[in-house]
């Protein structure tokens, strides 16, 4: 009987821990082997349940940068408004020489925010170049560029080679636009050249844009107008860094040097935001609200009342433009807001999911604990009862 | 019929009630012996002879004693402990391994979606040093969970390999200890006794020490009790016992040889060695094949992701992760990162810094089914599982054994256990025998001095 009574002391003893167990994990599920399918459901869960943490910070981290980009688009607007009132002004006739001299002064100033708000960056990062990110989209543009490599006494010609895979790009502050050349094996400077001339037919590059070998004999890339200007970059060897030549900045010229590219990031399983505006979508495509500025200002400057009233327009093209694009942004937004609170009933339902499989129901496993214990007690007085008295107790 | 007679029939009735009144004593004293089973008294009533035409009894003859035992519930107990003992054997080990798979915070399933969220992470901003940094952290981390999850299991069926050794060792003690009391139990029965007595309980302590080491199947002779285990291998055959030997084998564990050098090791089954066996040779290789599978084909997945993108340099992206030290592919015990600057992650699709295109790539390794057939965090969640429902199962038997084991050692205490009751009532019995004896000594005595008296007169 004794072995007996030693099993159900163990085995209350073993059932009072595990109940103990639950109540002070708040869980049913303590090892693998108290539901292994119970186990594993919640492994899955909480892998779906990271996710949906990350994609929440997602949706935090991508609302706070368009939200910066919305505000410098919205200063971009005011402005365009601004000037546009301001070209008016200056379109009606009573206007002296030295009003639109101001005026033009004044178009000047707006400009250059507006330049600043397109290059504005959020951690660092410039928001409105595509995936370009870690220079300014918006760079000031000049007539003409040289490369560093080529001088008198070894000059380079049109049957300089260029290096397979070197890209060459050169944006234009006047259309707006960037020409992209990338060698390959064979290609020589004269390869350039016509490539120049086919984005020039193209209207990629303003007319009379030409690459040419200079007295000093470096490549020279330039417009031939002195209010038309460019940015010009290249990684090939065989040039060197191409830089703008001193004296040939041009006043109120700015060409976009980032990329069309766009970031995506994934806030849902199944959704993903575009995260940025390319400069070239928000200010170039339509119309180049830098160049139509740049045009009212030399209208007003130097130009007829024609002229002024034309370029006014441009611009007025240009803020429809800008408006457009917005749009686009501010339908992102709300997708993001409306996002921001899925993902959070998502969290609470998961959290509840992991619960129901393996956390304890607290008032059963109180109640458990307390039964068992009562159990436990029971088991106790029996098996002290049940030691038997032998015989010999009782032969005195 | 005379006096003397009867003085040697009382006499024999001494000795019977204080030989029955030895063998009480023998049973109190060891009440509590583990393995002893019970004596009775042997009283036989002699054999009768006649005088003349009248028949008389001769008393009672001693004829020792005799144990009481069933010998079928001693083999079903034998059978039933090498399952408990197999069974304990699997769970013991299982526990150990459990925790790897259990969720916490740096178990293999954690770490791979940290991974994952640090990889998302970077997409809000591809060019931030920081994220960078935490992404090549996770990395590590989900490197090292593998890595200890892989050697655990390694160093589990390290320590499950010497204890194969060791049980080895312990049944070839175990069956030289039985085969030298097989003569012994065979001359006592050859001398007439029905039983081995106390050198039968020993035997059988000795077989059940050997069940809870592996499968035994016993057959009794008039040679003794004759042993095999596994495949028909001989253990014991009456005086002669046959040791088994261990001898490493090329994937480096020791198998278990019979006498003839044949490996027996796949057909132990049950006790402590076969489930010991299973474990090492089955259970824990399956793991480890599915873990390094697992590790391999997250990785190159990783590797091949990597490749479609550019660095921070522009540059096209290299391996993420790689093998350590001399090995030559990747698994789970070898896979560490093979990048430690964080500009060399891959996350550009077009070449420039900033640019998250290629971590789509990265982020797909997630919900991408690997050459397995299952998606990463699916075939680490079937470990999982394998691991879980092998211990229930085994705590399940060992449970289930442990209760047939407690009814089936009741039903034989019932039968061969010493009950102190029943002894006490016996030593009265043959108490009050011996007491009655004595008187017939005496009343024997007194009647020989009034014989010899007779016809003198010294007794007026």
């Amino acid at each position: 009987m004794i072995p007996d009574v030693q099993y159900a002391m163990q085995q209350s003893q073993q059932n009072l821990s595990a109940a103990l167990q639950q109540v002070s994990t708040g869980l049913r599920v303590n090892q693998l082997s108290d539901d292994p399918a119970a186990s594993v459901n919640l492994v899955k869960s909480l892998a779906t349940s990271a996710n949906i943490d990350q994609y929440t910070s997602n949706v935090t981290s991508v609302l706070s940068q368009m939200q910066t980009a919305d505000s410098a688009i919205s200063s971009i607007v005011t402005s365009l408004n601004t000037a546009i009132t301001l070209g008016t002004q200056g379109a009606t006739g009573t206007n002296s020489t030295a009003n639109r001299a101001a005026i033009a002064t004044q178009l000047e100033g707006l400009l250059t925010n507006i330049v600043g708000n397109a290059n504005t960056s959020f951690q660092g990062a410039s928001l409105f170049a595509g995936t370009a990110t870690s220079t300014e989209p918006f760079v000031a543009a000049s007539t003409t560029y040289t490369s560093s490599n080529g001088s008198t006494a070894s000059p380079l010609t049109t049957a300089t080679g260029l290096n397979a895979g070197s890209v060459t790009t050169i944006s234009d502050a006047t259309t707006g636009e960037t020409m992209t050349f990338t060698a390959v094996t064979g290609n020589s400077i004269a390869t350039l050249q016509s490539a120049v001339a086919s984005a020039v037919s193209a209207g990629t590059l303003s007319a009379g844009t030409t690459a040419t070998i200079n007295a000093a004999g470096q490549l020279s890339i330039s417009t031939n107008s002195s209010t038309e200007g460019l940015v010009v970059s290249s990684n090939d060897a065989a040039l060197g860094a191409m830089t703008a030549a001193s004296g040939t900045e041009v006043a109120d010229a700015y060409a976009y040097v980032g990329n069309s590219n766009v970031n995506k990031v994934q806030v849902g399983d199944s959704l993903s935001v575009a995260t940025n505006l390319p400069g070239s979508n928000l200010l170039t495509s339509g119309s180049n609200v830098i160049g139509a500025l740049n045009s009212l200002i030399t209208a007003l400057k130097s130009g007829t009342t024609d002229e002024v009233t034309t370029a006014t327009s441009a611009v007025q093209t240009a803020l429809n433009s800008v408006s457009n694009q917005r749009i686009s942004l501010d339908g992102t937004l709300s997708q993001l807001e409306s996002q921001e609170s899925y993902l959070s009933q998502e969290t609470v339902t998961l959290k509840s999911v992991q619960t129901s499989l393996v956390g304890a129901n607290l008032a059963d496993a109180a109640t458990n604990l307390s039964a068992a214990e009562t159990t436990n007690s029971a088991v106790l007085a029996a098996a002290a009862k049940a030691m038997p008295n032998t015989l010999f107790d009782y032969l005195k | 019929m005379s006096l003397s007679t009867s003085l040697s029939i009382a006499v024999q009735s001494l000795n019977a009630a204080s030989g029955a009144l030895q063998i009480t004593n023998n049973n109190i004293a060891n009440a509590n012996t583990p393995g002893y089973t019970r004596e009775v008294a042997v009283l036989q009533e002699a054999g009768s002879s006649s005088d003349g035409s009248v028949s008389l009894g001769n008393g009672v003859e001693f004829g020792g004693y005799q144990s009481i035992r069933d010998e079928l519930l001693q083999t079903r107990i034998e059978q039933e402990t090498q399952t408990q003992s197999g069974a304990n054997a699997q769970l013991t080990s299982l526990q150990a391994i459990e925790p790897t798979f259990t969720t916490s915070t740096t178990d293999i399933g954690t770490e791979m979606s940290a991974l994952f969220s640090s990889i998302s992470s970077l997409s809000t901003d591809a060019a931030s040093s920081t994220l960078q940094q935490t992404v090549l952290a996770s990395g590590q981390k989900l490197a090292t969970a593998f890595n200890t999850a892989s050697s655990t299991l390694t160093s589990q069926q390290s320590a499950l390999n010497t204890q194969v050794t060791q049980d080895v060792n312990e049944i070839n003690q175990l069956s030289q200890q039985i085969a030298a009391l097989n003569p012994k139990i065979a001359n006592l029965k050859a001398g007439g006794q029905s039983d081995g007595g106390t050198l039968q309980d020993q035997q059988d302590a000795l077989v059940l020490k050997l069940s809870a080491l592996t499968n035994v199947s016993i057959t009794q002779s008039d040679i003794g009790e004759t042993l095999t285990t596994g495949d028909g291998t001989a253990l014991v055959v009456g005086a002669q016992s046959y040791a088994l030997q261990t001898s490493t084998g090329t994937d480096g564990m020791e198998h278990v040889l019979n006498q003839s050098n044949a490996n027996i090791t796949s057909s132990l089954t049950s006790g402590d060695l076969g489930g010991t066996i299973q474990i090492r040779d089955t259970t824990i290789p399956g793991l480890l094949t599915s873990l390094d599978t697992l590790a391999n084909q997250f990785a190159t997945a990783i590797n091949t992701a990597q490749a479609s993108g550019y660095d921070q340099n522009g540059t096209k992206g290299g391996d993420f992760f790689t093998a350590s030290g001399s090995a030559t592919s990747i698994t789970a015990a070898s896979i560490t990162m093979a990048i430690t600057d964080p500009a060399k992650i891959a996350s550009s699709s077009d070449g420039s810094s900033g640019s998250n295109g290629n971590l789509a790539n990265l982020s797909a390794v997630q919900t991408t089914k690997l050459p397995s057939g299952e998606t990463p965090g699916d075939a680490y969640a079937s470990m999982v599982y394998q691991v879980g429902s092998l211990t229930s199962s085994a705590n399940a038997e060992s449970s289930a054994a442990t209760s047939t084991l407690l009814q089936l050692n009741d039903q034989l205490n019932s039968v061969s256990g010493v009950s102190t009751d029943e002894e006490a009532a016996n030593l009265i019995q043959y108490q009050q025998a011996y007491e009655a004896a004595a008187r017939v000594v005496t009343t024997i005595q007194s009647l020989f001095s009034i014989t010899m008296s007779m016809g003198t007169n010294a007794a007026a």
